[in-house]
This record gives C-alpha cells, sequence and structure tokens, in this order.
C-alpha cells in the first residue's frame, strides 16, 4: 500500500513539474543572422528629416594600413582575448541588427510608464510633469499616443542616421576589422558592408537620446544600455573604436533633429486645461447633441490628450483632410442595431470573441496598440532576414503611419465627442477597460489599420494576414464592450487611408527603384 | 482568503473528518482561491466512511495592498466573491483519507463602480488531497496526533487567471506539501499547527506580452510559490456536539511582483497575507451524520491581496457506505 501511495505522489509530482518547464522569454529570441541584401545605395534614398544622406558630415577614417588604425586593430583583439562570459552574453544579445533589440527596450518603457494616474485622496487627479518627472506621478504616462509618439521619433532617427552611415560606408569603403585580419572572428554573419561608421552605434546613439528625452527617469538605464551595446560592437570583431565613434556622431546629429521637431509639434498642448477641454466638449454638443462623458469615479476633469488631434504630421499636412465621416446619430437604426448588436456580444460571450478582446487588449501596463504592432513587425525583420537600414525603413514608415492615424484619430474622438457603450447603454457592463477618451473612432482600429498596410507595403507576403489582424484588433475592441462596431469599421478605414500618404512617400525615396 | 472547516463527526477520532480548504489568497478571486485544497487539520476518517459537504461562502474587500499600500479603489467599488463548495472525502483507510473538490465561484462589483467590469463566474479548480496519519498516540494527559498531506489541484475550466479582482482563480496547477501536527487534551481542548509548502505552475493569460519587472513575451504567467502557516487552538463542547476554533493563517509568496500604482493585480504577483478567523461547527444528535458549519474569517495584514472578509455557512453528512448509517464505534 505505502508503494502506491508513493508511486501516485510521485506521479503527481512529476505532473506538476512538467507543467512547471515553460519558457519565458524576455525578449525576441533571435540571433545574429545572415542580410539578405545589402543595399549598397542606401546612402543615396531620401530621409525623413535630413537633406540627404551626405547632410551629416564625419571626417574620413583612417586608411587601413596607417600605424593608427592597425593600433585600433590590436586594441580590438585585445579586448576581445579577454572577453568575460558577461561580455560575450551581451554580443550574443545584441546581434548585428541591434535596432530591434532597442525598438524593445522602447516598448519594455512604455509598458513600464503605461500606467494613469489614480486619484489623490481627496477626488483630484495629479497629472505627470516633465519638469517634475519623479512625481507622483511619474512622467510619462506613456499612453497609447506618447507611445506612438515616441517610436516614431525613434525609428525616424535610426531610419535618417543609418542612410547617413550607408552614405559614408559606400563613400569610404573601409572593410570590417575582420575582413583585414584573419585572426579576428566575426561574432556574426560575415558580410561585406564597410565598417566606417558603425550602424551599430548610430543606433546605439540615436536610440538612447530619443528615448532618455522621452522617459528622463530613465536616462541612467539607457546609457548603461548604451555602454554594453558600443563595447559589444568591437568585442564582435565588427568594429574598431574610430568606427563607433563616427557612429556616435552621426547618432547625435540625428536625435537631435528629431528632438527639435518633437519639441515643437504641439504634443505639450495635448493634455489641455479643464476649461479647453470644456469647450471642446461644448462644441460637440452645440454642434452634434451629444458628447462623451468620463465615467470614473471619481470623474477625470479632463480627457486624455484631447489636442493630440492637433499634432504635426508626418505625412499629412491637414488632419482634417483625412477626417472621417460623422458616427450615426443616436437615434439613428444604425446606432439602435449597434446597441443591440454590443448587447448581444455581452450576453453570450464565446471563448473566442474572449480571447480576441483580450489578445489584443494591450491596455493599461502593456506595450499599447503600437507596441503590439512594433513587436510583430520586429518579427517579421528577422522572418525576412532584413538588414539594418531596411530595418530602420520598416519601422520609421510603419511608426510614422501609426502616429499619423493616432493623429487623425485624435482628432476625430474629440471633433466628434461620441459616447462610449457603456455611458449609452443603461447597466452595460465590459471584459475589457474602457479608456478615458471618446469613442468614436476606435484607436486600436485606426492604429492597427495603418500598421498593417506599411507593414503590407514592405512583406507583400504578409498582405493578407496583417490586414485580417488589424481587422481581428479592430473588432476584439466591440467584443470587449468598449467600442460601437462602426468606431471599429471607420477607424480601420481611417487607418488605412491615413498610411496610404506614408506609403506614398516610402515609394519613391528611392529604395523601391 | 476563505477559510471552510468542516467536519463530519462530532467525534474526531472516531469518523470525524475535518476539511480545511486554503484559500491561495490570489486578488484574483478576491482572496477566495480555493485552489488548494489542502486538508489540514489532524482528523481522520475512519475507512469505508464518506464524507459529504456543501458549503456557501460569501467575500467581500472595498481594500486591497497594493504593494504594502492598503488602499481603496473606486474602479471596482466593493468586490463580492460568493463560492458554492460541494466536496467529498473518502476513508480509504483509517490512517488514509482521499478528498476530492470542485468551487463554484462568481465575482462581481458593488454598483455604483467607476470601472463597469463585468464580474466572472464558473467552476474553478479541481483538487484532490490525500492525507496520511503518521502518528497517533496517547501523550501525558492528552492525545499527540501527526498528519501529512499530499494535495494537486488544477483549473476545471477556461476560466481566465488574467482579469483581477474578478477572475476566479490562479488558473495554475498546483502541488503541496503540508506537515501537522495536533495536540488534544483530554479535556477537548486542542492545539494545532501546520506548515505547507505549495508549489505552483503556471497559468495561461489570452494575451502574449505583460510586464513583471520587464517584458515577457509569453502568455505563460509564472504563480510564485508560496509557504504557509497555520495555527489553530480549538475545544470541543457539548459532550462533543460542538466545536469551536480561532485560527490564525499566513501565506507568502516566495517570489513576484507588487501591483503597480492604480494598476490591475496580476497573477505573477507576491501575495503576502495574514488572517484571523473563528469557526463554529455543531452535530446534531437527532439527525444521524448531519453537521452544520459556520465560520467568519478576516485577512489583518497583506501585500497585493484584497483585504478580505468573509462568512460562510455549509452542511455535512457522513455514511458508512458499506453499513449505512452504522453506529459508529469510539476506538478509543
Amino acid at each position: 500500500m505505502n508503494n502506491k501511495i508513493y508511486n501516485l505522489l510521485l506521479a503527481l509530482g512529476l505532473i506538476f513539474l512538467a507543467s512547471c518547464e515553460k519558457d519565458t522569454p524576455r525578449y525576441l529570441p533571435y540571433e545574429g543572422y545572415a542580410f539578405t541584401d545589402t543595399d549598397e545605395n542606401g546612402g543615396d534614398w531620401v530621409p525623413i528629416l535630413q537633406e540627404s544622406g551626405a547632410a551629416i558630415t564625419i571626417a574620413a577614417p583612417e586608411s587601413t594600413d596607417s600605424s593608427s588604425y592597425l593600433a585600433e586593430l590590436e586594441e580590438m583583439k585585445q579586448a576581445m582575448s579577454g572577453m568575460t562570459s558577461e561580455q560575450k552574453k551581451a554580443v550574443k544579445y545584441w546581434t548585428n541588427n541591434p535596432t530591434i533589440r532597442w525598438n524593445e527596450i522602447a516598448l519594455e518603457l512604455i509598458a513600464k510608464y503605461n500606467l494613469i494616474p489614480g486619484p489623490n485622496p481627496d477626488g483630484t487627479y495629479t497629472l505627470p510633469n516633465p519638469s517634475n518627472p519623479e512625481g507622483p506621478p511619474a512622467f510619462p504616462f506613456a499612453h497609447p499616443p506618447y507611445a506612438c509618439r515616441a517610436l516614431a521619433y525613434m525609428s525616424v532617427a535610426q531610419f535618417d542616421g543609418l542612410i547617413s552611415a550607408w552614405h559614408h560606408k559606400y563613400t569610404y569603403n573601409r572593410a570590417a576589422p575582420y575582413q583585414l585580419d584573419e585572426s579576428i572572428v566575426y561574432a556574426y554573419e560575415d558580410n561585406d558592408i564597410p565598417s566606417y561608421p558603425s550602424d551599430g552605434a548610430v543606433i546605439a546613439r540615436a536610440s538612447r537620446n530619443i528615448l532618455t528625452a522621452m522617459f528622463p527617469l530613465e536616462a541612467e538605464y539607457l546609457q548603461e544600455l548604451e555602454e554594453e551595446h558600443l563595447e559589444s560592437l568591437m568585442l564582435s570583431g565588427g568594429n574598431v573604436m574610430s568606427d563607433i565613434d563616427a557612429g556616435v556622431e552621426i547618432g547625435d546629429a540625428v536625435s537631435s533633429t528629431a528632438l527639435a521637431r518633437a519639441a515643437n509639434d504641439g504634443m505639450k498642448n495635448a493634455q489641455t486645461p479643464k476649461a479647453v477641454s470644456d469647450s471642446i466638449k461644448q462644441a460637440a454638443l452645440d454642434r452634434f447633441g451629444w458628447a462623451w462623458d468620463n465615467l470614473e469615479i471619481p470623474v477625470r476633469p479632463v480627457g486624455l490628450t484631447p489636442l493630440f488631434g492637433k499634432v504635426t504630421m508626418w505625412s499629412i499636412d491637414d488632419v482634417e483632410s483625412v477626417r472621417p465621416i460623422a458616427p450615426p446619430q443616436l437615434d439613428s437604426q444604425e446606432f439602435l442595431d449597434d446597441v443591440k448588436l454590443l448587447k448581444d456580444y455581452a450576453k453570450n460571450m464565446t471563448d473566442e470573441h474572449r480571447r480576441i478582446a483580450n489578445f489584443w487588449q494591450d491596455g493599461l501596463g502593456t506595450y499599447t496598440p503600437p507596441g503590439h504592432w512594433n513587436r510583430i513587425a520586429n518579427e517579421l525583420i528577422v522572418e525576412y532576414r532584413l538588414n539594418p537600414l531596411q530595418t530602420t525603413r520598416t519601422l520609421a514608415y510603419m511608426n510614422m503611419a501609426i502616429m499619423d492615424s493616432g493623429i487623425s484619430c485624435w482628432d476625430a474622438k474629440y471633433y466628434y465627442h461620441y459616447p462610449r457603450p457603456i455611458q449609452m447603454i443603461e447597466g452595460f457592463k465590459t471584459i475589457a477597460g474602457t479608456p478615458n477618451f471618446p469613442s468614436y473612432t476606435s484607436g486600436h482600429s485606426v492604429f492597427s489599420a495603418a500598421a498593417s498596410e506599411v507593414l503590407a507595403y514592405v512583406f507583400p507576403d504578409e498582405a493578407s494576414q496583417m490586414r485580417a489582424w488589424a481587422e481581428e484588433a479592430a473588432i476584439s475592441r466591440v467584443y470587449g464592450g468598449i467600442h460601437w462596431s462602426f468606431d471599429a469599421t471607420v477607424g480601420t478605414e481611417q487607418g488605412r487611408n491615413v498610411a496610404q500618404y506614408t506609403i506614398d512617400r516610402a515609394r519613391v525615396d528611392g529604395a523601391d527603384q | 482568503m476563505i477559510q471552510v472547516k468542516y467536519t463530519c463527526s462530532k467525534n474526531p477520532f472516531l469518523k470525524g473528518k475535518v476539511f480545511k480548504w486554503v484559500p491561495l489568497l490570489f486578488f484574483t478571486c478576491m482572496g477566495l482561491s480555493l485552489r488548494a485544497q489542502t486538508p489540514n487539520d489532524a482528523l481522520m476518517m475512519r475507512s469505508k466512511n464518506i464524507c459529504v459537504l456543501l458549503s456557501y461562502d460569501m467575500g467581500t474587500f472595498d481594500r486591497y495592498w497594493e504593494g504594502s499600500l492598503l488602499r481603496s479603489n473606486e474602479t471596482i467599488a466593493t468586490v463580492d466573491q460568493n463560492t458554492i463548495l460541494p466536496m467529498a472525502a473518502i476513508g480509504f483507510l483509517d490512517d488514509l483519507n482521499f478528498y476530492i473538490s470542485l468551487p463554484y465561484i462568481k465575482t462581481d462589483s458593488s454598483e455604483p463602480n467607476g470601472g463597469r467590469f463585468a464580474g466572472a463566474r464558473g467552476f474553478q479548480d479541481i483538487g484532490f488531497a490525500l492525507k496520511y496519519r503518521a502518528i497517533h498516540q496517547d501523550l501525558g494527559s492528552g492525545k499527540l496526533t501527526a498528519l501529512a498531506t499530499a494535495g494537486f489541484s488544477t483549473p476545471f475550466t477556461n476560466y481566465l487567471s488574467d482579469y483581477r479582482p474578478y477572475s476566479i482563480g490562479a488558473g495554475a496547477p498546483e502541488f503541496s506539501l503540508r506537515g501537522i501536527v495536533q495536540y488534544q487534551w483530554n479535556n477537548g481542548f486542542y492545539a494545532r499547527a501546520s506548515l505547507a509548502h505549495l508549489w505552483r505552475g503556471y497559468t495561461e493569460a489570452e494575451r502574449d506580452y505583460y510586464y513583471n519587472d520587464g517584458s515577457y513575451y509569453t502568455a505563460w504567467m509564472d504563480v510564485p510559490n508560496a509557504w504557509t502557516y497555520e495555527g489553530v487552538l480549538g475545544k470541543w463542547l457539548l459532550d462533543r456536539s460542538l466545536k469551536l476554533e480561532l485560527s490564525y493563517f499566513s501565506l507568502t509568496s516566495t517570489s513576484g511582483d507588487d501591483i503597480r500604482a492604480y494598476n490591475a493585480a496580476q497573477p505573477t504577483n507576491k501575495v503576502e497575507s495574514d488572517r484571523v478567523g473563528f469557526s463554529a461547527q455543531y452535530f446534531f444528535k437527532s439527525l444521524k451524520g448531519f453537521g452544520v458549519v459556520a465560520y467568519h474569517n478576516r485577512v489583518v495584514d497583506g501585500r497585493n491581496v484584497p483585504k478580505l472578509s468573509n462568512t460562510g455557512f455549509g452542511i455535512t453528512y457522513q455514511f458508512n457506505v458499506i453499513k449505512k448509517q452504522t453506529e459508529a464505534t469510539d476506538e478509543q
């Protein structure tokens, strides 16, 4: 009998232990890989904010037979011979396409700071304040508009930086150290891309600068990451110190251009005082006869970034030119049908609807819908083995389109000021959290449609999958009970339409010719 | 966290059977997570006896600990969690008992609330446990008993654990080992202590990214393991018809993160809770095999848990599967 008991216990224990072994990755599990293309003429592509690839000048490199270069090679070999296991891990982590790593770092910071400030004991709310970032509440609140903007500026700086790097690489054609000295073994797949200036260093410095501006409390953390990354560039055998220094110089230049635009793009006025917010609401009430109300307890006096719709767009001059048609009147049959639809979905919640609502929710405390699409893009970039320049191009256009779509969406949200389902349906309950801004159109729908269109353009074989996912992300909000179906469908059209302006730009940037 | 305690018999050394469903105090289910059914008392039921139990538990909280900060939150207002708990205990041998349980839980916020979230409901975790009595002997002016239990529980339905504070459970398999020591004086007083370790597995969320002091690119959330400790003082009264107990229970996760400011809890949280409770159980002389129980528990201190109070009552019925309702004889 005792044996049987022990066997039973053992069996239970083994079942349990088996369920214990789960892989819980902290970042995309890819390593350095061979690029499908080197894009030798990438320096001629049209940058976003710079005049051209030649606009940022760097000193001509020392020749590879100069004594100073040979000394740099020696310095590199010395460093490589004494690598600690920690350093080896860092080289493996950063890979030869580190833009994805910095993108993941941005997503992590977004998730860390995507916390909505709670009420004070007296029922008031305190907003995060960039001049007192420690708070409380800490600055920033990395909500979707904040997140999409941070990602756009970082990706644009990276793309501009690499066009500049490619220009100088193929101007100076200084071969990589591992191609000049056979005793140096490159940590990744060999390629023929010249090493001066270091593209990795451009990415490290540009990313660190943008993210430090966007997440000021993380300055020290970002500096440590940059130092580790720059060191790993040399330890990989790919760059000597002068390659890295030149890359850093370009990184500084492109990030300061990007941050200068950011300082004056209107974002600092997006979160309005209550008086402005009230007048926006009153205008909608006068115009349409309805207005969205915040239903939180205590009530939040101002919705999220009422003037985000006034932020400068990347590829569109006039946000009103892409404003969608008005939503249905509150006494129209279309509206009443939607009330019925939402009640039906809520009453007959299926496992599949719940799964979709949760999968695309990307709510508070997460990387937001723009972050979700960056993660999808990162996975495609690795799958299609894009080189660093193509990687930044993909992310730059996608994040520009996402930000433009968000600006357009916010324009519609506060222009139409349309009520949420919980406001219009008595006793209605949801499985997703209702956000602090008007309903029409759905941010998830617009962000996702825009992202999916750019990804469909860059990865035509994935087009139908990307669009299907965007539609699923859109309808997920209806399943979640926080959006009307027309918020989702019109939002999807809106996102596709807005993205087209950025895609039109991409078609003529030189990469596709 | 609720604690439900049942004894099927007024004489614990006879055909008595007590269940204690150790709540794993997950914010999820507002602390009334009945997922780790680990009978952790010192009572044994005799071979071939079966005890069935049915209870109703009402848990409620309007404050919770966000990390170590006790706070309220009008987004969720007051959260109620009601549980129906059917259980059965089977005496394999006099010294070896088997337990099975399956709670049904329903959660909801009071109105008005600022979040307008739908509550959740459903069957939670099916639990199995084996209890073995290793020592049962006279010592001084009483009796010393030592036992060990091994338990296993796993979600019975696909309820969503990543839906705090409405989720009805932690959504993860659990294996537990518990040691129990009790001393009962001849005058009916007893004191009991138990220590357990809970190995929890992973729960699967419906999203494949979450933040837990950094990014996780997976739907799997690691539910932290935990230690539990319990101390109980009790007494049998009215010719062993009535049993009264005072209890202190504590649970401490061995890892995990804190709930972030004004943010929802998640299954990865580090959970700590101290709870005190009182229970009374009465066995009818006129209705052979029937008993009733009532109890009240309060969480008095915690971390990342609701400040839950719960009250419950239940009925128990014990019978002998061979000779129905035979009069038990006192083995002493």
